[in-house]
């Protein structure tokens, strides 16, 4: 390795991006070459000077306040045109849905919680926030050697206690987990690996949502309410007081499989 | 037409939700945005008015970005971008660290031994003010790269925002670290 070489790979080498007898060599020349030695030193100082003595000049509260404002929210769009006449039909369609409602309600009370759009608001938050998941750089706040490790991080950080009967294996490695907030709740977030697939298991309190009593299909002895959404197969069900949307764009059926362990009844 | 308007509906709720969820983000790297914007445009006021056009910028184009990519990344490329083209022409190019003329060379054992101490001690003592001062007398480029290299984005990242072969930010980065170092020794001479 000739000195010019050297000196192209030193800040690799210093941050042990170098292949190990790629670095060996390095090293090898660094100490029987006092040019490049002080090169190697002088390069660490620089890094120690640019890391630690740099001025930082971070955005004030007031730029960040404008940047806040100038992205907006999502509002509400324009309701499409059926709606409008829908309006005029209201009251022949009021009298109807009395009829329509009042023989399955009959029936069963628990088909009056319908799946499909109601389910919307639910499946559009998994997404979104499957997304500031996979999206954000420091995604975890606990990483994780098991779910033994994970779940008591909760502790303290949320009003309710995550109940995952499944700490991860081989086929589905736990990476850690983190706190989020999941529509108006606080949210428990598990994130599980498939090959080089993130998987996010976010674990809130049930009560208030619509939960889909249709279009359900069963996994052990939960019925869960499986869906796609902007290319991402979403799993959502209820286990007594907790809700859990089960989010990933591996394949439908390796999302069932988990959701299956995280369930208890693979 | 019931399943077509709404299905118009909620394809219309997504668009917005995900353009939402992709500026929470983006609202996360602007401290980092306004560090680079400040060592570019060497005064606050014009950083902040980079951060801005950054942003309404990166609104504009949000659907071009890709899920699962490095948004800082995608948003210092922005800021590169609107940097050159609102903002480079009205500074005097610097005199030092240009990429293309500066060569570092490789000094001989003997000018190692000779200026190694005193460089050396140099770097030790630099201060806040002089690491400031040597980054800004150092051309764009250079002190762009120092900065995204500092910034954690990768060689493929950097590469990508400087509109360059992968292959030479490693290059790249070594001039303008050798360029940076030089300024830093000189104030020590001066």
């Amino acid at each position: 390795m000739r000195c010019d070489d050297v000196r192209m790979r030193l800040l690799e080498g210093q941050r042990g991006g170098l292949e190990p007898p790629e670095d060996a060599e390095l090293r090898s020349h660094v100490a029987g070459c006092p040019a490049c030695a002080h090169e190697e030193q002088a390069d660490r100082l620089l890094t120690e000077a640019l890391e630690h003595r740099m001025p930082q000049y971070a955005a004030s509260p007031a730029l960040k306040r404008r940047l806040a404002a100038a992205w907006p929210a999502p509002v509400t769009p324009p309701p499409p045109w059926w709606r409008a006449r829908l309006r005029a039909w209201a009251p022949l369609l009021a009298a109807a849905a009395v009829v329509i409602v009042a023989v399955p309600l009959l029936l069963s009370t628990p088909a009056l919680r319908g799946g499909g759009p109601g389910m919307t608001p639910l499946v559009t938050e998994a997404v979104n926030d499957h997304l500031r998941v996979i999206g954000s750089e420091h995604p975890l706040d606990i990483a994780s050697g098991g779910v033994h490790q994970v779940k008591p991080w909760f502790e303290g950080r949320l009003d309710f206690a995550p109940v995952v009967a499944f700490g991860g294996d081989e086929d589905f490695p736990l990476q850690g987990g983190a706190v989020a907030w999941f529509i108006d709740r606080k949210a428990a977030t598990f994130v599980f690996k498939r090959r080089l697939h993130g998987i996010s298991l976010f674990v809130f309190r049930a009560d208030g949502l619509p939960w889909a009593a249709r279009d359900t299909q069963r996994i052990g002895a939960v019925d869960v309410y499986p869906t796609t959404a902007r290319g991402f197969n979403v799993l959502l069900w209820r286990q007594r007081d907790l809700g859990y949307a089960l989010v990933s764009d591996v394949d439908a059926a390796e999302l069932r499989d988990l959701a299956g362990r995280i369930i208890g009844n693979p | 037409m019931r399943a077509v308007g709404e299905a118009y509906h909620e394809a219309v709720m997504w668009e917005q939700a995900g353009r939402w969820a992709l500026g929470r983000e983006a609202l996360a790297h602007a401290d980092a945005l306004h560090n680079l914007a400040r060592y570019l445009t060497g005064n606050t006021v014009d950083a902040e008015d980079l951060v801005q056009e950054t942003y309404a910028r990166a609104l504009r184009a949000a659907d071009q970005f890709t899920p699962g990519t490095n948004l800082k990344a995608w948003l210092c490329r922005i800021l590169r971008n609107a940097y050159l083209s609102l903002y480079r022409r009205r500074r005097h190019d610097p005199v030092v660290g240009g990429l293309d003329t500066v060569n570092p060379g490789v000094p001989t054992a003997a000018e190692a031994s000779f200026l190694g101490d005193i460089e050396l001690d140099r770097l030790r003592k630099v201060v806040s003010e002089e690491i400031e001062r040597a980054l800004l007398s150092l051309g764009d480029d250079a002190r762009t790269v120092i900065l995204l290299d500092l910034e954690g984005l990768t060689e493929v990242e950097v590469a990508d925002v400087l509109g360059c072969p992968v292959g030479t930010v490693k290059s790249r980065l070594a001039r303008a670290r050798a360029a940076l170092r030089r300024q830093l020794g000189d104030y020590g001479r001066g």
